[in-house]
């Protein structure tokens, strides 16, 4: 059969097979044999038990078993359900509204800040968004937001989990398209955080145009006030400074003394301790005679909330970018810090690690399975020429670079609106990536930034991908954010209100989309 | 978590699997914390947890599979699925399930012969400490498939008489309970759950 026929069937049977409700991973599966029956034909496929072109099904599984950066995605599963189970969420939100309580529309900044930093710990939504909804929900409701402004603050800010470094998704593409994971964590940064401004400064400038928006609380005597937190916020600066100092003395020392660095970069003996030294003295003699022993130990109270959440993202992140170590050991490290934090709050039991353990397990058989499933068909769907056939035909369309472009991101966010993105990433990455790869790399972007860049194409692709998912998880009808904010928020909030509240949201990513589209250059500030 | 019941002894036997399976994420954490702490505080990398953990990464992978079908979780789009009349949903899941086994059958077909040799011939893995990988993980990919089969067979047996129950949002429901619980906000509010349509797994 020729591979034309063999495309339009298999796309209907999928889609088929999907809407009667059959599991996604086992439909791409049973597809891959379907595939593979209308290349080779039945009697070639099964005329000898135990092999033949059959064995790029068990072929395709085997090669995901033995991926290193995989073992990631139950690390980070762990970690993430810990980190629902345990309170330093909440104490950052305790933390946090201490300092913006005073600020128009603060708790729904605090909400975007805490999204941010939840999201540099691991790289999952869902636990994030029902935290958010749990933690942040009530409150805002309580104070009289505006709905809407709430349930698209918490549902958007909640989805850069997956968009700010760790990020499953980034993960995923990277084992799908055989592209550096560390590339793209580094070029996700700059896209994740203008995503993250501009929600907040969408939230500042609606809560002041419409102060009805966003009311204040109540002043309480417990408030601070604008003085108080300037020295607070100082104190803190300078205590986190001096640790810093300190961290970097102890490594330099470290690394000396293990002497498996060179001279220059051990930093010991070119005056860097001695600098350093002098410096963590003047903190010292800050905090003491400035701020006052008093004041110093107030500023610790009003910010040890956040000490917990930026040691993880310090542990996470700092050990992925610092060269430590890999992703996967990173993830690990992640997990084991936020349990050492959990057993020194105090929060510890086995129930409650027999419990993360059951989720994981189980969320990891799901999300793996569709991927196993996944690569099975794009395997069967390669060797019979499939992606060529479409490269071809898309090319032929004699389409210009950009429409080739906009139609992908249309088709990305068409199915993103009905799809997991691990099935979109699985499935339709291999026929686009190579497109995308062949088109002239003068005309993508305005200013052709990949002239002499050509190999960080498929990493600019994949934070285009990134960014369109991130629109998928809020848009209706199945936009996942919504589901998970449903289930935590008070009966009378409808899913369609929901959805509703999206739309200014929806607005800024697709935004962010069209920028990134358009300026290549937003992901290749970290070469 | 509130697990899925167990129906039948197919459904025990996994549960009871998956049980000790469900452990080796936190040995995965042991070990590698373990590594990290040879390396750089003791200067004495271990040539054996890389190859460890990709050996009991691999079968983490293949035995969650299990789990998550013995509890019903696999991600599916249940639009329309959950509108129609009872006897189709029981049409649709005989179809499922048949395509399911069909895909399993396949894949030994096409396997065999290859896992069969690494087992007999124990294929190592060809690196410094050389745990036997191919001659364990090629079998098991072929063994998980056809217990998976198995299980779904099992599960549209044991699931004939309340095809197209809630269950899958009694749980959801159930989770978040649990969530509210250990934020200590229990009875904040009531979710209701309505139209939850694929399964809403954390790790998305």
């Amino acid at each position: 059969m020729d591979i034309g026929t063999i495309s339009l069937v298999l796309l209907v049977s999928l889609l088929a097979l999907l809407a009667i409700g059959m599991p996604l991973g086992f439909a791409s599966g049973i597809m891959a044999v379907v595939v593979l029956v209308m290349k080779f034909g039945p009697e070639l496929l099964f005329s000898d038990f135990g092999r033949g072109p059959l064995n790029i099904l068990v072929q395709r599984m085997y090669g995901l078993t033995t991926d290193y950066v995989l073992i990631s995605v139950p690390l980070f599963i762990f970690m993430a359900t810990l980190l629902e189970r345990s309170g330093i969420a909440r104490d950052m939100y305790t933390c946090l509204s201490q300092w913006l309580s005073r600020t128009r529309g603060g708790i729904a900044l605090v909400t975007s800040v805490m999204a941010v930093v939840m999201a540099a710990m691991s790289g999952i939504i869902g636990g994030e968004v029902v935290l958010l909804g749990l933690i942040a929900l009530p409150q805002m409701l309580r104070l009289g937001y505006d709905q809407n402004l709430a349930v698209g603050t918490i549902c958007a800010s909640g989805s850069l989990g997956t968009m700010i470094p760790p990020s499953i998704v980034l993960i995923m593409y990277g084992l799908i398209t055989e592209t550096s994971i560390h590339a793209l964590f580094k070029a996700a940064f700059v896209p994740g955080f203008i995503l993250a401004i501009l929600y907040m400064v969408y939230i500042i400038i609606r809560t002041r145009i419409t102060p009805s928006l966003a009311p204040l609380p109540e002043p309480s005597p417990d408030d601070m006030d604008g003085r108080t937190k300037a020295i607070y916020g100082a104190a803190l600066i300078a205590g986190l400074v001096g640790f810093a100092l300190l961290v970097l003395i102890v490594r330099a020392f470290a690394l000396d003394y293990f002497d498996n660095i060179t001279e220059e970069h051990s930093m010991v003996g070119n005056g860097f301790i001695r600098n350093a030294g002098i410096a963590i003295g003047a903190l010292l003699a800050f905090l003491l005679f400035f701020i006052r022993p008093k004041r110093a130990l107030a500023a610790w109270r009003a910010g040890k909330g956040m000490v917990a959440p930026l040691l993880i993202v310090f542990i996470v992140l700092g050990s992925i970018y610092g060269g430590v170590t890999g992703i996967t050991e990173a993830a690990a490290m992640g997990a084991a810090a936020v349990l050492v934090l959990i057993i020194l709050r105090g929060e510890f039991s086995f129930g409650l690690i027999h419990e993360a353990l059951m989720r994981t397990f189980k969320s990891t058989g799901t999300i793996i399975w569709v991927t196993f499933g996944a690569t099975a068909l794009a395997g069967a769907y390669t060797i019979s020429g499939g992606p060529t056939y479409v490269a071809n035909l898309i090319l032929g369309a004699d389409l210009p670079t950009l429409g080739v472009l906009m139609t992908m991101m249309l088709i990305f966010l068409f199915m993103g609106a009905f799809m997991d993105w691990v099935g979109i990433v699985l499935l339709v990455m291999p026929v686009f990536l190579p497109i995308v790869m062949k088109l002239p790399i003068e005309e993508i972007g305005l200013f052709s930034p990949f002239l002499d860049a050509r190999t960080f194409v498929p990493i600019w692709f994949g934070i285009l991908f990134c960014v369109n998912m991130q629109v998928s998880f809020l848009s209706p009808p199945f936009g996942p954010a919504a589901f998970y904010l449903k289930s935590v928020a008070p009966p009378h909030i409808t899913l369609p209100q929901i959805f509703r509240g999206f739309l200014p949201f929806i607005g800024i990513q697709l935004l962010v989309l069209m920028a990134v589209l358009f300026f290549p250059e937003l992901t290749m500030f970290f070469r | 978590m509130i697990e899925y019941e167990r129906k039948g002894w197919i459904d025990s036997i996994t549960w009871r699997f998956s049980r000790v399976a469900m452990l080796m994420p936190a040995f995965l954490v042991l070990i590698m914390m373990y590594e990290v702490f040879m390396r750089y505080v003791l200067e004495r990398p271990t040539v054996w947890v890389t190859e460890m953990s990709l050996w009991v990464g691999g079968w983490i992978y293949l035995t969650a599979g299990l789990y998550a079908m013995q509890q019903r979780a696999h991600i599916r789009i249940t639009l329309l699925y959950d509108v129609v009349p009872r006897w189709l949903k029981r049409l649709l899941d005989v179809v499922s399930v048949l395509l399911i086994v069909l895909w399993a059958l396949a894949t030994v077909w096409g396997g065999f012969n290859e896992a069969w040799d690494a087992l007999i011939n124990w294929e190592r893995f060809g690196t410094a400490w050389d745990p036997p990988i191919p001659a364990t993980t090629q079998p098991l990919i072929l063994v998980v498939m056809v217990i998976m089969a198995i299980q779904a067979v099992s599960n549209l047996i044991t699931d004939w008489d309340d095809v197209g129950s809630p269950a899958a949002v009694n749980e959801f429901e159930a989770e978040i309970e649990e969530l509210k619980r250990a934020q200590g906000m229990a009875d904040v509010n009531t979710s209701t759950g309505e139209g939850v349509t694929n399964n809403p797994s954390v790790g998305r």
